[in-house]
């Protein structure tokens, strides 16, 4: 059953994306970007791209997207990149088949800068998001507990194979979670790529106040997270008194000790009177060996 | 009432009679005995088959579903709880009243008491999806669960029943030991000796006997009361509508003692005429269970006013939708046969002296057993069948229960296993306490004592 629907969906998504070719009203197809092609504009237009497309259509250039039918075209692909500014708009705009409309999920002005990161892949014009190779680093940090404070040093491999201090660099600094690590901060490293981080009083750890602090470089970087384990810089974790106190519809950890205590007197009143009388029994039969 | 001490001679005749008749039962093999037994085996044994075929297949194969989780053992199980009450009231509480009358139908209640009470954990377990987990509830139950309380209850009242069955039997084991005639098999004898615990009969040994008994009555009134009152508050603890009330202890206890004395009254006409003991339960005896079953039932009645009515009353939404199907909707011919046919008409008849005779009352009683059971089932189907989740987008069967060939399979074998029970204590052990009956005739317990000439 479940087989024969997705069959069907899939044919039908197909009959959609490939029968007929994607057009586009022509008063729709030249509309001018009215957002400007900065480098800001297509910052906010790549992280907009990660949230929201990236999923389908996977990484610029990579060709990872999903496998679909249609698949969905990489942003740098000649497909991609044969749309006017317009039509991109129009396509995010609507959506079609496979592809969800973003008219009410996303704003005019952000639907403009996913159009200006598409077009910074594009032939005709100067790539802005100009993407580094990643460079090796090392970073070293350590926690004073009594001044509450991370100590950070870092560094970076130069083009001549040489390590050296790296300045004026963002580090993230957060704190390790059940579900993840949250973060609590970020810091500037100076020019000899030390940073201090001063932890907030508020922050909170677990049972004991222990937190384990994770500092990470970011993207741009290859270099291990420093993980340092269980200082005590928290505040104890305040313990939830549900799961504590004593409440009816609970394991027997969390029994009413009201309830324990009737429950038992009432047994061990019962069975101990039950074998009272089984001893009866036993003297009935010491009783009939006399005389 | 106590009659004068006979002399020696009458009441070694007496004593005679009475063994004779009484250990009839215990002789008497004919062709309808083994009928009998194979009727109940043979059916008993289709129950257990069925239940194979639930264990290797699963619970799917009865009509419970999602909402309707409880269906036809659970009412079953209700059921015999509540037959298994009429111990407490005729072996202990009309005993420690001092109402002779009920002496010799105290074994008669017992054999009821144990064989039902046994019966009523057996279902439980058949209802179980996995009975190899049984033991789970006792390792791993939780105290605060009425599950709990009601499981630690059954198994305790178990266990007084049968001391309540067994102590006063010691001395007629005795008795059979050692007057009892050559027709009765050399292995029954065998097993009187070794129960009798070599009883002598003297006064220490009654004395202990006469101890254990009244201790054991009176830990059967707070037990009693409890087993009934807990399996009431597996349904009185949730929010359901039809469940949701105060009096579920006292009405569940009421109608356990009208199921009880029906049945009690069933079987008594069953001993008199299979083991012709018209001597023993007399017409006087069924007058007076008679009575005694007009006032459990108008007790009941009372209950069932209150029940019904006050919500009846109020109308509230969800008990409204519920009301309405038990009084004009699809459960209404059940619901008023049961009332009409098993209370408020036997009611009114048994104010007739006529209809406390032995045979208009024991048919009566039939009527009265099937309506309990059939109460029973309507406590606790129709509940579950209005839950108050949103029942929307569910299969129609999720909506309506109704038992499969499975489940009545099994119930009937719950039956017919309670039936051989009683049967097999009937057979062993005589169905009225001797000792006791010989005493009020005032033979002399030296008389009692004195071995076979």
């Amino acid at each position: 059953m479940k087989i024969k629907l997705l069959v069907v969906a899939i044919l039908f998504l197909a009959q959609q994306g490939m029968a007929q070719e994607w057009l586009v009203p022509e008063d729709q197809k030249n509309i001018e970007n009215p957002s400007e092609y900065n480098l800001a504009n297509v910052k906010k237009g790549k992280d907009l791209y990660l949230l929201n497309c990236k999923s389908c259509h996977g990484d610029a250039g990579k060709n990872n997207g999903l496998p679909l039918v249609p698949p969905p075209p990489d942003v740098t692909s000649d497909q991609m990149q044969a749309n006017t500014e317009g039509e991109l708009f129009y396509k995010i705009t609507h959506g079609r088949g496979g592809m969800p409309q973003f008219e009410t999920t996303l704003s005019e002005d952000d639907r403009w800068r996913l159009v200006n990161y598409i077009r910074n892949y594009s032939p005709d014009t100067e790539a802005l998001l100009v993407e580094e190779p990643p460079k090796k680093a090392k970073v070293l940090a350590s926690v004073n507990e009594a001044e509450r404070v991370v100590e950070v040093f870092a560094e970076y491999q130069n083009k001549d194979s040489v390590y050296v201090a790296l300045a004026e660099t963002p580090i993230t600094i957060g704190a390790q979670k059940a579900f993840g690590i949250l973060p609590i901060g970020e810091v500037l490293t100076n020019n000899e790529g030390r940073a201090e981080y001063a932890i907030p009083e508020t922050l909170i750890g677990d049972e004991q106040g222990m937190v384990t602090l994770v500092i990470d470089l970011g993207e741009g970087f290859i270099t291990e997270d420093v993980v340092l384990d269980a200082s005590k810089v928290g505040q104890p974790k305040p313990t939830p008194v549900l799961i504590k106190e004593e409440v009816l519809w609970s394991t027997n950890d969390n029994i009413q000790t009201w309830l324990l205590l009737s429950y038992l007197a009432a047994v061990l009143g019962a069975w101990g009177t039950i074998g009272y009388v089984v001893f009866q029994i036993f003297k009935i039969s010491r009783a009939g060996k006399e005389e | 009432m106590m009659e004068k001490t006979k002399s020696p001679e009458e009441s070694r005749k007496l004593l005679d009679k009475i063994t004779f008749d009484l250990t009839r039962s215990i002789v008497k093999r004919d062709e309808l005995t083994h009928f009998w037994y194979f009727i109940l085996v043979m059916f008993a044994a289709v129950g257990l088959w069925g239940w194979g075929i639930q264990i290797r297949d699963g619970l799917g194969v009865t009509g419970m579903r999602d909402y309707v989780s409880w269906g036809m053992y659970i009412a079953n199980f209700v059921f015999f709880v509540a037959v298994s009450l009429i111990g407490f009231l005729i072996s202990s509480s009309l005993q420690l009243l001092k109402i002779s009358w009920s002496k010799p139908i105290s074994r008669v209640a017992e054999q009821i008491a144990i064989a039902a009470v046994a019966l009523a954990g057996i279902i439980i377990v058949m209802d179980m999806g996995r009975p190899d987990r049984f033991l789970n509830v006792f390792l791993h139950g939780r105290f605060a669960s009425p599950i709990i309380w009601d499981v630690t209850v059954v198994t305790t009242y178990l266990t007084i029943s049968v001391l309540l069955y067994y102590i006063p039997l010691i001395p007629d084991l005795a008795l059979l030991r050692d007057r009892g005639g050559d027709d009765i098999p050399k292995w029954k004898m065998q097993v009187y000796k070794i129960l009798s615990l070599g009883w002598k009969g003297n006064d220490k040994q009654y004395k202990l006997v006469a101890h254990s008994m009244r201790v054991l009555m009176i830990l059967i009134l707070p037990v009693g009361l409890s087993i009934h009152t807990v399996t009431s508050w597996l349904f009185a603890a949730t929010l359901r509508s039809g469940w949701d009330t105060t009096i579920f202890g006292p009405y569940f206890v009421a109608g356990a003692f009208v199921a009880g004395a029906a049945a009690v009254v069933i079987l008594m006409y069953a001993y008199r005429v299979r083991y012709r003991l018209g001597d023993y339960f007399e017409e006087l005896h069924f007058d007076y269970m008679g009575k005694l079953l007009v006032f459990v039932c108008l007790v009941y009645l009372y209950f069932n006013i209150n029940e019904f009515w006050v919500p009846a009353y109020k109308m509230k939404t969800a008990e409204g939708i519920h009301l309405r199907t038990l009084f004009t909707g699809s459960y209404a011919p059940m619901f008023w046969s049961a009332q009409m046919l098993g209370l408020i008409l036997p009611i009114l008849l048994m104010l007739f002296p006529f209809f406390r005779k032995p045979l208009p009352l024991t048919i009566i009683s039939v009527f009265v057993l099937i309506a309990s059971w059939l109460k029973r089932y309507i406590i606790v189907v129709p509940t579950l069948e209005h839950p108050f989740l949103p029942v929307q987008n569910v299969p129609d069967y999720f909506k309506h229960y109704s038992p499969t060939s499975i489940e009545i399979m099994i119930t009937i074998f719950s039956f017919m296993a309670a039936l051989l029970i009683i049967t097999v204590l009937a057979k062993m052990f005589p169905v009225i306490t001797i000792w006791e009956y010989a005493e009020e005739k005032g033979i002399d317990k030296e008389i009692l004592a004195e071995p076979k000439k």
